[in-house]
């Protein structure tokens, strides 16, 4: 009997710790959605409610326009398909790139093995604002408009990340299959992009969706090199600095509105991909 | 690779040219936009360079870093009163006066300003900086570096414990905490700050003037004592399910029969946890540890949109000065400190971590 109160009490604080650690993490969520459903006046109630209420009848009232604005707005549209085109290219380029760098730390032998991993483990944690001063320099001496910009300058730290992380991955792999192939005839390119590379199809995935979020989510090389070309802004620019239209105060409805969109992509992500995220994140801080 | 090169076989010699030609694609990369854009910007950080200006750029040495990081403390005497030529009193707080910081920081080589003063064995002092602005923003972000790592630490252990229990929803559950995580900082930054409002059309002020506490008018973002633990706050929300994953990773790795053995001896789950538990994941936390501190160090979104020029960190505070004041020389000497402070940690996360191939 005594073990048995003793499990329930476990239990109940369990519980009570897993409530408190999802209301944590939502709750500001919770609280942006909440804010985003309410009219300049509604948000200038005090004290703050906890669902859009009607100043004076204190029903529940949910105001729209708020979002009808933000899809209006030709600044944050634009953000939207400027942030797509920077995320998805990098994405692209970095697994391209990063699987061939990825394939051969992993799994070829070659002289200066030790060196090359190194570097690119020490790539990947390459300070982005170290080169800051430096690559602004480079963009505006070479005049390179602000969304290849952008797409070159984040290989600064998604090529290294996306090669370190598919080298475990790749390692993983049994050498037999590269050995067979090898019997059979096929050169180790071969091997690699036609048996290995469909192999890693889901470490390819992982990577790339790791990728796309950190691109998605940037926002210092966002801010610099888009600061005189306001066209290439993207979402995290718009967002942080967000253009009222009519307004003269901060549009905070608007903001929030404009946030929630910009975070359902990655949290529909979050949500189909759980597994794979974990995987990958984990398999590039902690496995060596 | 114990063989000489002359002694390779063809079919080796043929993998070792692939893997160079695999790797070059990716060096060439980064030679373009880290390694070059990195000696540019140590050049340029001996010099006065003044983005798009007409002015000719000159060779300063070390001035810029002089100008960064000149410290020094100075004692402040304190005010004597001419009648008795004793230390003048305050008659309203009862303690000594002092003369002012400025009478006593040097002017050459360069003018220090006052970072903050201190008293030790009864003695005032002063610290000075020939740029404050820089000192504080370094002061914040290690503060802040060091504190938002242990709570992460700490909370992410916590979650992670949790979320390796066996209960209904588990897969949910780790799906809500990498929400915090996805979402972008400009977004998290956002929400946070309007919750932070100074006025009960905020969430903390209606809460805490519902409760009693404050009179709902706290100004979180522009009162100089409450930005640091809210910064603090934020990034820890942020920033905790990286660590809870990094940490479920390593619970995952202990083999279950370790506590079956425990549970035959007797030892309860607090003494498990602490005795098993800890030490075998003292390499997942070392590693967790330095890789969220290189992290930390270079803070710039949060800094940057929620306080902008109010309170810099060292990222930040690069940035101003690069983009506002277009002093590139400068800014870059800024640069080269903060890569170097994050070079001698990212090569403690190397010792640690270790790299794992095939040579030997």
């Amino acid at each position: 009997m005594k073990a048995r109160n003793k499990y329930i009490l476990n239990r109940v604080l369990l519980w009570v710790l897993i409530v408190f650690m999802a209301v944590w993490m939502l709750f500001p969520f919770y609280w942006a959605v909440n804010s985003s459903f309410k009219s300049e006046n509604q948000l200038q109630m005090m004290p703050a409610t906890f669902a859009p209420r009607d100043p004076s009848t204190h029903q529940t009232s949910f105001y729209t326009r708020n979002y009808k604005a933000v899809f209006t707005n030709p600044a944050f549209l634009r953000a939207i398909l400027n942030s797509a085109i920077v995320a998805v290219t990098v994405t692209a380029l970095s697994l391209a790139v990063g699987s061939f760098a990825g394939f051969a730390l992993g799994k070829l032998r070659y002289r200066g093995k030790n060196v090359t991993m190194y570097t690119i483990l020490a790539m990947t944690m390459f300070p982005q604002i170290a080169v800051l001063s430096g690559l602004y320099a480079i963009i505006t001496g070479l005049k390179i408009s602000a969304i290849p910009s952008l797409v070159i300058t984040y290989l600064l730290f998604s090529l290294p990340f996306t090669a370190w992380v598919l080298t475990s991955f790749f390692r993983e792999l049994p050498m037999e299959i590269m050995q067979s192939a090898q019997v059979d005839g096929a050169s180790p390119f071969q091997t690699f992009y036609m048996i290995l590379l469909p192999l890693t199809a889901p470490a390819l995935a992982t990577t790339g969706l790791l990728t796309f979020i950190g691109a998605w989510n940037e926002y210092l090389f966002a801010l610099t090199f888009t600061s005189v070309e306001p066209n290439a802004r993207t979402l995290p620019v718009i967002i942080a600095n967000f253009p009222a239209q009519f307004s003269q105060q901060v549009p905070f409805g608007e903001i929030m509105a404009a946030g929630i969109i910009a975070s359902i992509p990655l949290i529909v992500l979050v949500f189909v991909f759980q597994r794979r995220i974990v995987a990958g994140l984990t398999a590039g801080a902690v496995k060596g | 690779m114990a063989k000489s090169k002359a002694g390779m076989s063809d079919l080796a010699k043929i993998e070792q040219r692939l893997a160079y030609w695999l790797l070059l694609p990716t060096f060439v990369i980064m030679i373009a936009i880290a390694i070059y854009p990195l000696l540019s910007v140590f050049y340029n950080s001996f010099t006065n360079n003044i983005f798009a200006s007409s002015k000719p750029v000159e060779f300063v040495q070390f001035n810029n870093y002089l100008n960064l990081l000149d410290l020094t403390i100075k004692e402040v005497p304190p005010k004597v009163d001419p009648a008795t030529g004793k230390p003048q009193i305050n008659p309203t707080t009862g303690k000594i006066d002092y003369q002012s910081a400025v009478s006593v920081l040097p002017r050459a080589p360069h003018r220090f300003k006052q970072v903050g003063q201190f008293n030790l064995l009864g003695n005032q002092y002063v610290l000075g900086a020939t740029d404050p602005d820089f000192i504080h923003a370094v002061w914040d972000t290690i503060v802040f570096a060091i504190l938002t790592v242990v709570l992460e630490l700490v909370f992410g252990m916590i979650f992670a414990l949790i979320i390796n229990a066996n209960f209904v929803g588990r897969g949910l559950m780790r799906a809500i905490i990498l929400v915090p995580w996805a979402v972008p900082t400009a977004v998290s930054s956002q929400m946070w700050a309007y919750m932070l409002q100074p006025n009960r059309t905020g969430f903390f002020n209606t809460v805490l003037w519902r409760l009693g506490l404050g009179d709902g008018q706290t100004p979180f973002l522009s009162d100089p004592t409450f930005q640091m633990p809210a910064m603090i706050m934020i990034d820890v929300w942020k920033t905790t399910p990286f660590m809870a994953l990094l940490m479920l990773a390593g619970l995952q790795l202990i083999p279950a029969d370790i506590y079956e053995a425990a549970n035959v001896d007797g030892a309860n789950a607090v003494r498990q946890f602490f005795q098993l538990t800890l030490p075998l994941l003292r390499g997942t936390i070392a590693v967790a540890l330095v890789f969220r501190t290189l992290d930390a160090l270079r803070v710039f979104d949060l800094f940057q949109i929620v306080l902008g020029q109010a309170r810099f960190s060292m990222a930040s505070y690069t940035y101003y000065q690069l983009i506002q004041n277009r002093a590139m020389g400068y800014s870059s000497a800024s640069s080269i400190v903060i890569f170097v402070v994050l070079s001698i940690f990212a090569v403690m996360y190397m010792r640690t971590l270790g790299v794992r191939s095939d040579e030997s």
